[in-house]
């Protein structure tokens, strides 16, 4: 067990390296720089500023520089905001992970109730019908959805704010618009795994020794049934804690992911290539995470492992 | 996605909005709280560091933070703040200002004449690499002093006596920097004056700092009684890292290691017109300035080359190298806003936290949540207590326009800064939809004019350009632009004549009827009418093009690419539009839209035959603002203009005392300009803004620079 922990950590150095490099050198091949601008500049002050943070140096040596800080664990400072990396994480990924984590609560909740139902009473009108908001769920878009809820419970009703985190109310429709795109997937999911569960001899036996429904479905089935949507969890967790873009611009959400994508358009290498390496650790600690779990909800693959 | 968005949201909202005079709700008097503004800005402050920042989001905070010379006006015109009188000298070269006895620094401590000078010396220190040192460079040795090509000889050298200020005569690079130090001790970082017990850094024996400043210089504090010169040094973080560097005071004998000793550089006297201290009107011929070989050890980086005095703590004297009839308006600038060396020596990069700022303007700030918001107070230690009537202005951070307008009609907040309002709200709030305007939607004019370059390296035949220009009827864009933008052919931008007041209309010279555009300078007192340019012709337009095609023939280009910026509708519209109308004449034009960045760059390489792109004036001055874009080879003449009759005339206009002479032969020289068609005007930008009925004193003005300490909210 622990050495599969220690070489899959091992193993995630490699990919934070590769994904440096690749945001590192992917931005720098982009053209234009982080100085350029529309208003009027001279010579002597665009090179200062460049000089300011070694972009007149040779690629080679800016990569050197940034890989040496990377290993110290420093992510450098931002071109364009006065922060540093390291300080601009830390405030905006913990706001994201908040209202991610939130509208994960209502993703899993609601479905993976919507899906073990919709199993349980398969080929029903209540089946049909949850899998047809699960559709939905996952056909409409944040910014389609987003607005619609503005419109209709902010601007219309006025019971919520249209945009901001001023009070806990200000959670609501943010976690709401990024649990339906997410809930969709996780109740169709479940239901395919409990249907195939089901089926399996081991719920035949559970029925068997006479079980009541309820225990034999929510103990026993969904242990496995729920397995599609354990792997579904690792990317689908990192996705929405690290901040979605969409709906942290439409509500105003002061999270990570509005930093990511102007740092692209602003051409700001550290930051791109700063929270481009967060991702990529909190991506390969959320699959470890998902691979343990594995383990713990089927002894299968624990024995297997072993 | 914004657009689409935004659009949503519009069609959703406009299509049951209640009947009313304002846009959304408009709080009952007993639920306003006049202890506390709040005020919708669009985007983070990229720095609240006058030095550093460049942003339109942190401009007026900051001008609110730190106190100027001069500061904006309602109109958006300098009026006197921290200097209460100034004289300006004959030739128009010498500016001195008087400061008041009663500014403090939120520590405590008197803001003087040396706070300016810091903050002059500060934003032309390549180290600083301020976007905002371009802004003083008017002043003698200013644009040098960035580049680090001006020294002042430390001992005599050939012809040249100690003292004389020096520049780089050769062309390459210095080689190397003269103000390198070491010492064989370690260095204790602090105040001028303070024992090596206040010392809240050290800089360890042997390692490298660079000399900033000494004391007792010509713009630097006094040396302290009894002792000799101290230096201001710089010991700075690695490139890019977290690491900002700090800087302190230490006695200068301490300083006893020159690594720049030896290098060998080649230098000469400046001009007369740069070298600092020759108050005289310059007349004569230049006397011969020999270049000499000097040493690392003779010379020395040192703002006493900047033309910038302090005689005492509240007198400043600015020495401009050529007449700058528009100096006034330098002194509300960012970069010559006061600034507290104590704090930014200590973190360089990160003296404005709320935790660490020092300010000296009527607002202090105590909390700055990024991307979220700023919660800024009445400073008690500003010397006008009664100028601020809330005790609180809360920043609401937005960057997207339709959450912004969302925001202002659910009240969340009073006012919105400009342009906030997503296109597709306009036709709702000008009225156009339900045939009356929203009563607390404003329109203004800004002093910015959207326009596309024409590349006359490619483009060389003028007739080309003037078809390119005849060719559009400019009046059709506000329509689908929809935010009250003026159409117009004429380069420099203003306020439509037909809404002058009268006094301006008088001070132009021009009646009511007469079409265009006038930038007004001083309010009922000066004013410029831009030439009419190559308005909409299209027998002009055809004539144009037959000669272009006569004198080309086979040249004639079979297709131009207009590039513009990707992201906006309006720009995408703007493009089509000229897309048909030069179709109409049979020139071909192909639309590439790219990111603004990749456009830049394009359009630094030449890359292109015509881009879209815009220019927004800091200060009511065609000729600083505007004609200055198209003189030879400057690096912002991106379209590679050059006409030496066009130079000439501004040449000339710069020494003209009487500003309605100057006027008389910039606008000689606009209208040399606009007839060569280097540049297509297309309209002068607007601003709006939302401002709920209660909001009192909330105005913007040309220059976007809403006072924000000046607003205060009216309870019935």
């Amino acid at each position: 067990m622990i050495r599969f922990i220690v070489r899959r950590l091992l193993a995630s150095v490699v990919v934070v390296f590769v994904v440096a490099s690749a945001s590192f050198l992917l931005l720098h091949a982009a053209p234009g720089g982080p100085f350029d601008t529309d208003q009027r500049r001279s010579a002597a002050v665009q090179r200062a500023m460049e000089d300011r943070y070694g972009l007149r140096d040779s690629l080679a040596a800016q990569y050197g520089r940034e890989l040496a800080m990377l290993a110290h664990g420093d992510l450098g400072r931002s071109m364009k905001r006065d922060v540093t990396v390291n300080d601009l994480i830390a405030q905006h990924a913990p706001v994201s992970a908040l209202v991610g984590a939130l509208g994960l609560l209502v993703a899993i909740g609601l479905g993976l109730g919507m899906g073990v139902l919709a199993a349980w009473r398969r080929n029903t009108r209540t089946d049909y019908g949850l899998m047809a908001v699960a559709l939905v769920g996952i056909s409409v878009p944040s910014f389609v959805l987003g607005p619609l809820l503005i419109a209709t419970i902010s601007i219309h009703l006025g019971w919520l704010p249209p945009a901001r985190i001023d009070g806990p109310a200000g959670y609501v429709l943010p976690a709401i618009t990024l649990g339906l795109l997410y809930l969709g997937t996780i109740a169709r999911l479940t239901r395919g795994g409990m249907l195939e569960a089901l089926g399996q001899d081991f719920v035949r036996t559970a029925r068997a020794k006479g079980l009541p429904e309820r225990t034999v479905v929510w103990k026993h089935a969904l242990r496995i049934g729920v397995q599609p949507v354990v792997t579904y969890l690792g990317p689908a967790t990192a996705a929405l804690i690290s901040g979605s873009f969409v709906v942290e611009k439409i509500f105003q959400i002061p999270g990570l992911g509005a930093s990511f994508v102007d740092s692209i358009a602003e051409r700001d290498y550290p930051v791109l290539t700063g929270v481009f390496v967060f991702y990529a650790v909190l991506l390969v600690l959320l699959n470890l995470v998902v691979d343990l779990a594995y383990g713990w909800l089927d002894p299968r693959v624990r024995e297997a492992r072993a | 996605m914004r657009a689409t968005s935004a659009g949503l949201v519009a069609a959703l909202a406009a299509c049951s909005l209640p009947d009313s005079d304002y846009f959304g709700r408009v709080p009952a008097g007993d639920e306003l709280d006049p202890r506390v503004f709040r005020w919708c800005n669009f985007n983070d402050p990229d720095s609240l560091d006058p030095a550093l920042t460049s942003s339109t989001a942190a401009s007026p905070l900051v001008s609110a933070l730190f106190d100027g010379l001069t500061t904006y006006g309602f109109d958006g015109n300098p009026v006197p703040s921290l200097a209460t009188t100034w004289e300006t000298s004959e030739d128009l070269r010498t500016f001195t200002f008087h400061l008041r006895g009663d500014a403090r620094w939120s520590s405590g401590r008197a803001v003087t004449a040396y706070d300016v000078a810091y903050g002059a010396i500060r934003v032309t220190d390549q180290v600083t690499a301020s976007p905002n040192a371009d802004n003083l460079a008017p002043f003698k040795g200013a644009v040098a002093t960035v580049s680090r090509r001006v020294f002042v000889l430390r001992r005599a050298v050939g012809p040249y006596a100690a003292g004389t200020v020096v520049e780089l005569a050769t062309p390459a690079d210095p080689p190397g920097d003269p103000n390198r130090r070491t010492a064989s001790r370690d260095l204790a970082l602090r105040d001028l004056g303070a024992p090596a017990s206040a010392a809240y850094a050290t800089v360890a024996a042997g390692s490298e700092v660079a000399l900033v400043m000494t004391s007792g210089g010509r713009a630097t504090l006094p040396t302290p009684a009894g002792a000799a010169a101290w230096a201001y040094v710089y010991r700075a973080g690695a490139p890019g890292s977290g690491d900002g560097g700090v800087y302190g005071w230490v006695p200068g004998a301490e300083l006893d290691g020159e690594p720049a000793a030896e290098l060998a550089f080649e230098v000469r006297r400046v001009a007369r017109a740069d070298e600092p201290g020759l108050l005289v009107a310059l007349a004569g011929d230049e006397p011969p300035r020999p270049v000499v070989a000097a040493h690392g050890r003779d010379l020395v980086r040192s703002p006493d080359a900047l033309g910038v005095r302090v005689p005492d703590a509240h007198t400043i004297v600015f020495e401009t190298a050529q007449p700058t009839p528009f100096f006034l308006s330098i002194t509300d600038n960012r970069a010559l806003r006061t600034a507290p060396i104590e704090a930014v020596s200590r973190a360089p990069t990160h003296w404005t936290d709320p935790d660490r700022i020092v300010t000296s303007g009527p607002l202090h700030l105590t909390a700055w949540r990024h991307r979220d918001g700023l919660t800024l107070v009445r400073s008690p230690t500003y010397w006008d207590p009664g100028a601020v009537k809330y005790e609180r202005l809360e920043v609401l951070t937005v960057d997207d326009q339709a959450a912004a307008a969302n925001l202002y009609y659910t009240a969340a907040c009073d006012a919105t800064t400009a342009n906030v309002v997503p296109s597709t709200y306009m036709p709702v709030l000008n009225g156009e939809q339900r045939g009356r305007p929203y009563k607390d939607y404003e329109v203004s004019t800004n002093l910015g004019v959207y326009f596309a370059w024409i590349n006359t390296k490619r483009v060389t035949n003028r007739h080309l350009r003037r078809a390119l220009a005849y060719a559009i009827d400019r009046t059709a864009i506000p329509h689908f632009t929809h935010g009250g933008e003026v159409a117009s052919a004429q380069l420099t931008p203003g306020t439509p004549i037909a809404k002058l007041a009268p006094a301006d209309l008088a001070a132009c010279g021009v009646t009511r009827d007469t079409p265009g555009v006038a930038l007004v300078m001083t309010a009922g007192e000066l004013c410029y009418v831009p030439p009419p340019g190559l308005a909409f012709d299209e027998a002009a337009a055809q004539r144009e093009v037959a000669l272009a095609r006569a004198e080309l023939g086979d040249a004639f280009p079979k297709t131009l690419d207009y590039r513009y910026n990707a992201g906006s509708e309006a720009h995408k519209q703007i493009a089509e539009y000229l897309q048909a109308a030069w179709a109409r004449l049979g020139i071909d034009v192909t639309l590439t839209a790219e990111d603004f960045n990749a456009m830049l760059a394009d359009g630094r390489a030449g890359n292109y035959d015509i881009m879209r792109f815009g220019q927004q004036g800091n200060v009511a001055d065609a000729e600083s603002e505007f004609m200055v874009l198209f003189r030879c080879g400057t690096p912002d003449n991106r379209g590679a203009y050059c006409n030496p009759a066009f130079d000439k005339l501004l040449d000339e206009a710069q020494p003209l005392r009487d500003r309605r002479a100057r006027n008389a032969k910039i606008r000689e020289a606009e209208r040399v300009m606009i007839e060569d068609a280097p540049v297509i005007p297309l309209y002068v930008y607007t601003l709006k803004t939302l401002v709920k009925p209660y909001v009192r004193d909330y105005h913007n003005n040309v220059i976007n620079q809403p006072p924000l300490w000046r607003a205060w909210i009216a309870k019935p």
